[in-house]
């Protein structure tokens, strides 16, 4: 039996360095121009030697792929352009024996409308177990306190379906009817398959659009009690049937009512904390540390069983919904002024581009990343600097192959050019021909060479994964300083968000007589006294020092 | 010694009955010393645990001569002897330093038997030593069941030239490495707690590549790492029946114990980058003295040719891993004498890591590179030589304390590269 990589650490995912990766975009193993598992395990070894120890998986099920695969027609089952069983199973074995845990998407909210379920509920009769896997009404007046949330593409929350003769209710788009979790046997089935994957092995859940699970009149129809209910019986379920299995929820929420979904440690395991990845790049535009302390000194205390999934992009648009209107504007004037950039609320480019390329700036928001209190998430392709095409539709222009070499199609697929899923980055700056994997292999001084190390860092360090937090008071508002602290191991960590050189003075008389080891160089400084410890960054410049105590 | 089971010739025996000591032998084609050593393994026990229940389990690697019959007899009438099974044969084409071909099968056998016996303590020994005495039992295990150790690894009494590449490199880079002074990681015989054998099982080392060499360094850095009381017994000499005629040459040697060595550093990251200083281990045992040791002869001049050989060919190799400087040093030890011939410590100590952060980035084929490490280690041992001839033993062991003082004083220059590898070379 293949070695069940979640079994030996219980805390796995506070230790982890997760990589986001939609598997048809990474490699392509059989040359129909769309990356599959065959094309995954040949890369295991480059990710393995880029030191993530989680992958997390997209969508990769049966669908009609009108929502990248988050719209769902078989559950268990794998989408053919991907692969098959056998060769999902193959590469579950393969990451395992590299000791890197898998994260598949478990869509709960809704399925395709391609989906047997559906297509049986609106043939079966008003009432019927079968109709009422999902929410229908006569109709569509119902729970109009609820938002639409893809407000670009959708109207309603209601669609009409001539077959059922009723309309149908739908969080996102109206081709991904929402279950219903007021039936039993729809949690019932859910169980089913979740049964189905662990049995094959997979280390945890990423629980997409949790919090619009149930529906009541009179409310927003998001974050309800019901909700929680289903998700604590969720939770209660994969404990029984092995340890350490991990449950990752989809919130975008404000970390305040996030919090709920960790329960008392019963819910679930993580949680993204959405609000972040915003004020950090608000922060750096502006040169000002205040939107990053305030949002987190906003975020709540959760049990220590839990813990949140950080991450600077993805495979959505930068969001933000959870932003006031004037910090949305702002963020839009600094990063995205065209407006082709822009989707929904937010904003569909890549880490590189929105950092103008400038390597400093990835590094410093990666050291952020990599430092706060939560899990890194590294999006595919951003350990390169990739780009983007924000001329593709939808999402898609930060969904393009991975740039493996300067070979044909990026090395990325022996197909036809025409026939890719996806055109690849051609332009002069983030063009595959000079930004790809092969040559920052080769590069000493790379992004990918830099990102190896950092991460290696950040596993070097528990006290990075499971630390508490600290900021540390400074006149200078550019220059952002923190401890991560556990047990009797501290790490300060010190970052100046702007372009220009900035002096700080930092109060770090409970640590006199400690020495601060830069733990990049291993370099010592000067030994921590009594009186404020002065130091000087360069522009975007940051600092990690582990304090050494010196008997 | 007190018997505790049915007589067994596999080790597949359920955990009916629980032992206090599990004394491991493991044994390849050593008809002519098994007997012995269990012998005395049986005396040992009798004579100083006599009131423990204990059990000797015999772990051949697929001897040809009858080892395992030997072993039988030699305990007939008296006791029995658990068997593990003979581990496959797969790994016998390439030759261990300690000539066990399969020997991580083995001691993973001897330690889940004794896990499975629920044994307090497990000592293992290698069948071919022809010195072992009923005394290496007491010294072994007394530490674990009456003092509390986890690990107690033996402290054989050697000429200074003796086990130069443990004293050269193996010591002194595992003591910076793990912070603990335990001067002989690499012998084959152990004693261990009941926490530590479940922790050694526990272990992802068994099935690693190189399994077969580096076992018994990758258990002691295990038991280093952890949090476990180690201890060293002085047990005297050791001699192998074997080791007269089946040497290894020293590249082969160097290729399998420094590539364990370096092997394992990419394992236990998180522990050695954070550990300073080292502490010593608690002595047992009795250090014999005087002039017992055989006389070893060893010519200076010749290692020094080898090393001048080894400069003018391996030149090229030796710069994708060391830095100009280093090299230029390494130049400059062409010329002159043989007896002012000094390769200083600090040096050695850099040299010694950036090998092992070529060894990690795999800038050349790693058996090359370790190959090419001889000459260098050769030009050590010279240096070694010409300082500690005709110097008493106290001399000997100031002049080693002075090298590990190196090894710890530039281990923050092999943690600087080894966080940011494009310093290599730099």
């Amino acid at each position: 039996m293949a070695h069940k990589s979640s079994q030996s650490d219980g805390l796995w995912y506070k230790r982890a360095v997760i990589y986001e990766l939609p598997v048809k975009s990474f490699c392509d193993g059989n040359a129909d121009g769309v990356g599959d598992f065959p094309g995954l395990i040949e890369k295991l070894d480059y990710l393995e030697g880029l030191g993530v120890n989680c992958l997390w998986l997209l969508p990769f099920f049966p669908s009609p792929l009108r929502d990248d695969g988050y719209d769902i027609a078989d559950y268990c089952d794998i989408h053919p352009s991907y692969g098959t069983l056998d060769d999902f199973r193959r590469f579950l074995d393969a990451a395992h024996e590299r000791r890197m845990h898998v994260v598949i998407e478990l869509v709960l909210n809704h399925t395709s409308d391609q989906h047997l379920w559906f297509r049986r509920a609106r043939e079966a009769p008003p009432g019927s177990i079968e109709r009422d896997f999902y929410v229908w009404s006569d109709t569509d007046e119902k729970y109009r306190d609820a938002r639409v949330i893809f407000v670009d593409s959708e109207r309603s929350n209601w669609t009409w379906d001539p077959v059922a003769g009723a309309y149908y209710w739908h969080r996102f788009f109206h081709h991904q009817p929402d279950l219903n979790y007021d039936n039993p046997a729809v949690l019932g089935e859910i169980l089913r398959v979740i049964d189905f994957w662990l049995e094959l092995g997979v280390d945890g859940f990423r629980l997409d659009a949790v919090p619009y699970l149930v529906e009541r009149e009179g409310t927003s129809c998001e974050n309800l009690p019901d909700t929680h209910t289903v998700l604590k019986a969720i939770r209660r379920h994969i404990d029984e049937r092995g340890p350490h299995r991990m449950l990752l929820a989809e919130a975008n929420q404000f970390p305040a009512d996030v919090r709920a979904y960790f329960g008392d440690g019963d819910e679930c395991h993580m949680a993204y904390h959405f609000p972040l990845m915003p004020r950090i790049f608000m922060g750096l535009h502006l040169e000002d540390r205040h939107p990053i302390v305030e949002i987190m000194q906003q975020t709540p205390t959760i049990p220590g069983v839990c813990q949140w999934a950080l991450f600077l992009r993805n495979h959505d648009e930068l969001t933000l919904e959870m932003v006031t209107d004037e910090e949305r504007d702002y963020m839009h004037l600094a990063y995205s002024a065209d407006p082709q950039a822009r989707i929904n609320l937010g904003i569909r480019r890549r880490l590189a581009p929105l950092m103008g390329n400038n390597r400093r700036r990835i590094e410093l928001l990666n050291s952020l990343l990599f430092s706060f209190p939560g899990t890194p998430i590294v999006y595919y392709g951003d350990e390169i600097g990739m780009g983007d095409n924000v001329y593709l539709g939808d999402r898609n222009g930060v969904r393009t192959p991975m740039q493996w070499t300067s070979d044909r199609n990026a090395r990325f697929s022996k197909a036809d050019p025409a026939r890719l899923y996806s055109p690849i980055i051609m332009d002069p700056i983030y063009g595959y021909q000079g930004l790809n994997v092969e040559a920052q292999e080769r590069d000493g001084s790379s992004l990918l060479q830099w990102m190896k190390n950092l991460i290696g860092l950040r596993k070097l360090f528990p006290v990075l994964g499971l630390g508490t937090l600290r900021f540390l008071e400074c006149e200078n508002r550019k220059v952002l300083a923190y401890l991560r602290e556990l047990e009797n191991d501290a790490i300060l960590c010190v970052a100046n968000l702007s372009r220009s050189v900035q002096p700080v003075e930092l109060d770090l008389a409970p640590f006199a007589g400690f020495v601060p080891i830069e733990v990049l160089g291993y370099t010592e400084f000067p030994i921590i006294g009594e009186r404020r410890y002065f130091l000087t960054l360069g522009p975007y410049d940051f600092y990690w020092f582990e304090l050494q105590r010196r008997d | 010694m007190t018997s505790t089971g049915s007589s067994s010739s596999v080790a597949t025996e359920t955990r009916s009955a629980s032992v206090d000591i599990v004394v491991g032998v493991t044994s390849y084609n050593d008809a002519a010393t098994v007997g012995a050593v269990v012998a005395a393994v049986r005396d040992g026990l009798a004579r100083h645990f006599a009131g423990a229940a204990s059990r000797v389990v015999l772990a051949d690697c697929g001897s040809s001569d009858g080892s395992p019959a030997r072993a039988r007899d030699s305990l007939r009438g008296t006791a029995e002897i658990l068997e593990v099974p003979s581990p496959p044969t797969t790994d016998r084409l390439e030759m261990p330093y300690h000539r066990m071909p399969g020997k991580a099968r083995a001691l993973r056998g001897i330690l889940a038997t004794a896990q499975s016996l629920d044994a307090r303590a497990c000592v293992v020994l290698d069948a071919g030593i022809e010195t072992v005495t009923p005394q290496w039992v007491h010294w072994l295990i007394d530490p674990v069941l009456t003092h509390g150790f986890d690990l107690v690894a033996p402290l054989y009494r050697r000429h200074p030239y003796e086990g130069a590449l443990t004293k050269g490199i193996v010591y002194p880079m595992f003591r910076a490495l793990y912070g603990v002074r335990l001067r002989q990681p690499i012998t084959g015989e152990f004693a261990c707690s009941s926490r530590l054998l479940g922790h050694f099982l526990d272990e992802n080392v068994w099935d690693r590549d190189g399994a077969h060499a580096g076992i018994d360094l990758w258990l002691a850095s295990s038991a280093a790492s952890g949090d476990f009381r180690i201890g060293e017994a002085a047990l005297g000499v050791r001699h192998h029946h074997a080791h007269a005629d089946e040497t290894l040459d020293l590249g082969t040697l160097v290729t399998q114990v420094i590539g364990s060595l370096f092997a394992d550093l990419e394992n236990r990251v998180e522990r050695w980058q954070r550990v300073r200083s080292s502490v010593a281990v608690q002595p047992f045992g009795e250090l014999a003295t005087g002039n017992s040791l055989q006389p070893v002869s060893v010519d200076p001049e010749k290692l020094i040719e080898s090393y001048r050989l080894g400069y003018r060919e391996l030149r090229d190799i030796w710069t994708w891993v060391l830095p100009p400087r280093t090299i230029l040093d390494l130049r400059r030890l062409m010329n002159g004498p043989g007896a002012s011939f000094r390769l200083d410590d600090s040096l050695w100590a850099t040299i010694v890591y950036d090998f092992a952060l070529g060894y990690r980035l795999r800038v050349i084929a790693r058996e090359h590179l370790l190959r090419s490490l001889v000459p260098l280690y050769l030009a050590w041992l010279a240096s070694f030589i010409v300082e500690i001839r005709d110097r008493g033993e106290e001399d000997v062991e100031q002049r080693l304390e002075r090298l590990c003082a190196a090894f710890e004083e530039q281990k923050p220059y092999l943690i600087s590269k080894w966080r940011w590898p494009e310093r290599v070379r730099t």
